[in-house]
């Protein structure tokens, strides 16, 4: 009973406009003082304890700074480029790119919002010239652009390790399949449409500007081997690993790119090399553009992280009064099978993923269903991809999905007809989390391939 | 695009907050290179990267219900009637009101100790309920000043600090009040900043504490430079 009101009272702050964050610790102080001896003192030491004993959570400012340096405009061209060249002259080939472009762009950047504003407000625009309807474009990006926080590195995925114990690296390498499948069943999709509807190709660019374009992009590329392969070399943490990625993306921005910083010139003119000002070595440190990207990424990340503090605060009174264990013993009780207990975190997350920050919601519902997945057999990796598909979906699911708003300010349409344009597409999503839920090999295969099978203890 | 004439705290949180967050990669990558070019370690540097990462949220969070840049759900108060948003809002300024005023108890009462600083209840015995001869509060304490953190050195001030929180005995290591500071003065500045916004609300300039979504600035930069591209 005393839960209900619990969650009751964290929704209903939520909708008279609370930030989510003091929506989540409010409700928790509340409920503290009036069912339990909890001291406001213990929960100041809760919210400390986030920084201080989640090692995990230290990634997540150094991807999010990696990506600032990395989510430029021009990197986004590169990319677009790069996808135009290879696989613009299919049927659709346009549409079929900016898919590639969005999950390649997935792969830099952790965030689904920021994947849709920084390759729509590119691509859309190109797709209505060559005589693509608005929306059909809006479409295809409202969806490709979910991919962000299911292709590694992906912020949510170092929440869900952190929030279960289970290892990043993990993660990482089991979202690498998913992600791949998604995107190819989107291009796929499009792809048939377009032969029905006869849409336009774009000539084949040669092997040439294929190269081209691939060496331009492969720098900003990289930044993804360095991640991946660091950590599955044994070489840093993910923890350390971001933070060179962060260094990397730095020097790549400022030296190789020039996108920003002291060696960046007005537009139209070439941008400086490093030898006609050597001066840049030390002055792209103390820079305009570094102050403002360092200062970008940390507004992120403590927009994300005072969620995740206060949303460890909720999870603390949850398992202070063992309402996980409750959970557990009644849905055990009610004959819950694991086809069953998948179906209902699906909707779970289905709804909450159309109002919450899926960070936030991910530390909360983790620990809940977490320990009922365990007892009935799930593999927690696969779980962990499970939760995440979901809240993709939960971001292009109608009425209120978050993706819908942000591509409808980008492609100036009304989110109605926005939600109209994606729903072909989300069925196609759809049939993915069915696959993705159903078929745990897709997600655990690699993740067990590399890195040997997982062990449960419980 | 027009900049607005940013006011002088805004610089002062602005470059806390990419200080902040420039120290810690710095610090994290320098032990990589550390470990793999020099192989040696620096030993202090994990657990000072966490306590900036603690500074700079706790403190940070102040700044972001100045810019009310903390996203919320904002599907509910823009499709209600002007009036019923109003009443909304003003309920939500409420709520963040006392989450800031509790934390903040909690953020003394917790940090307080290990300072050697009289918790409030504590404080409010001393002050008021003894020599008013009200009921006083019961609450426990000790002081826990010679509480240090694991690695990290105490920088120059050492004799001062000592001296002032440690009855004179020498810390080895930086004592855990400095980083726990955190809790109390953002907690502090959370406090102030809701009020302002909450002000600003009552008065009309303001109206809603929250943002719909994090990629809101860029999306309406992205109108902005296609509008001048017309």
């Amino acid at each position: 009973m005393e839960i209900i009101l619990l969650f009751g009272l964290v929704i209903g702050l939520m909708l008279i406009g609370v930030p989510i964050a003091i929506s989540l610790g409010l409700s928790s102080m509340i409920f503290l003082l009036i069912y339990s001896d909890g001291s406001l003192a213990s929960i100041a030491q809760t919210l400390f304890s986030a920084f201080d004993g989640h090692y995990t959570l230290l990634a997540i400012p150094f991807f999010i700074l990696a990506s600032s340096f990395m989510s430029t405009g021009g990197v986004a061209r590169r990319i677009i480029r790069f996808a135009i060249a290879c696989v613009g002259h299919f049927s659709g080939g346009l549409a079929i790119a900016s898919v590639f472009a969005c999950m390649m762009f997935a792969a830099l950047s952790g965030s689904s919002p920021a994947t849709v504003v920084a390759i729509g407000s590119i691509v859309i625009a190109g797709m209505r010239q060559v005589g693509y309807t608005k929306e059909f474009a809006a479409g295809v990006i409202c969806n490709a652009g979910t991919l962000g926080i299911l292709i590694p590195p992906s912020i949510v995925m170092v929440v869900y390790a952190a929030a279960t114990d289970v290892s990043v690296g993990r993660m990482f390498l089991a979202g690498v399949f998913p992600g791949l499948l998604a995107g190819f069943m989107l291009m796929l999709g499009i792809y048939v449409y377009a032969k029905i509807k006869g849409l336009p190709s774009q000539p084949f660019a040669g092997i040439r500007e294929i190269l081209s374009a691939g060496k331009e992009a492969f720098w900003g590329l990289f930044l993804i081997i360095i991640i991946l392969g660091g950590i599955y070399g044994g070489v840093f943490t993910p923890t350390e690993a971001a933070a060179v990625a962060a260094m990397y993306a730095f020097f790549i921005a400022n030296f190789v790119y020039r996108d920003m910083g002291p060696l960046k010139t007005v537009e139209g003119q070439a941008n400086l090399s490093i030898i006609q000002k050597p001066s840049a070595i030390i002055s792209a440190w103390f820079h305009e553009d570094t102050r403002k990207t360092l200062f970008e990424a940390g507004k992120l990340t403590i927009m994300l992280l005072f969620i995740i503090a206060n949303a460890l605060i909720l999870k603390h009174v949850l398992t202070e009064e063992r309402i996980p264990q409750v959970i557990t013993e009644a849905m055990l009780a009610a004959g819950f099978g694991p086809i069953m207990f998948l179906i209902v975190v699906n909707i779970i997350l289905l709804i909450g993923g159309q109002f919450m920050e899926p960070s936030g919601l991910l530390i909360i519902v983790a620990p809940l269903v977490f320990p009922i997945a365990i007892e009935l057999g799930i593999d927690p990796i696969h779980l962990g991809i499970i939760m995440v598909v979901n809240m993709e979906i939960g971001m292009i699911t109608p009425p209120v999905g978050l993706n819908l708003f942000v591509t409808a300010g980008v492609a100036r349409m009304s989110v109605t007809d926005v939600v109209k344009a994606a729903l072909p597409w989300v069925s196609i999503m759809f049939v993915f989390l069915i696959l993705v839920t159903y078929v745990p090999v897709i997600s655990t295969w690699l993740p067990t391939q590399l890195m040997g099978p997982e062990i449960i203890t419980r | 695009m027009t900049s607005k004439p940013t006011l002088f705290t805004d610089t002062i949180e602005e470059t806390f907050i990419a200080v902040t967050l420039g120290l810690m990669t710095v610090i994290t990558f320098a032990n990589v290179v550390a470990r793999y070019i020099f192989n040696s370690n620096i030993l202090w540097g994990l657990e000072v990267t966490v306590f900036l990462f603690a500074w700079l949220v706790l403190i940070g969070c102040s700044y972001g219900v100045k810019k009310s840049f903390h996203i919320g759900v904002d599907v509910l108060v823009n499709s209600v009637p002007a009036g019923l948003k109003r009443i909304f809002t003003l309920l939500a300024c409420i709520a963040c009101l006392s989450f800031a005023v509790l934390l903040f108890i909690g953020a003394w009462n917790y940090w307080g100790p290990f300072a050697g600083v009289r918790p409030l209840p504590v404080l409010y015995n001393d002050l008021i309920a003894s020599p008013l001869g009200l009921a006083e509060i019961e609450y426990r304490w000790r002081d826990q000043s010679f509480y240090e953190t694991d690695d990290v050195p105490v920088p120059l001030i050492n004799a001062w600090l000592s001296e002032t929180f440690n009855y004179g005995e020498r810390y080895e290591k930086l004592p855990r009040f400095i980083p726990y500071f955190a809790l109390p003065l953002g907690m502090g500045l959370l406090l102030f900043r809701v009020l302002q916004a909450s002000l600003r609300i009552f008065k009309g300039e303001q109206d809603l504490l929250i943002a719909g979504h994090e990629a809101e600035e860029m999306l309406e930069e992205a109108i902005a430079g296609d509008g001048e591209a017309k």
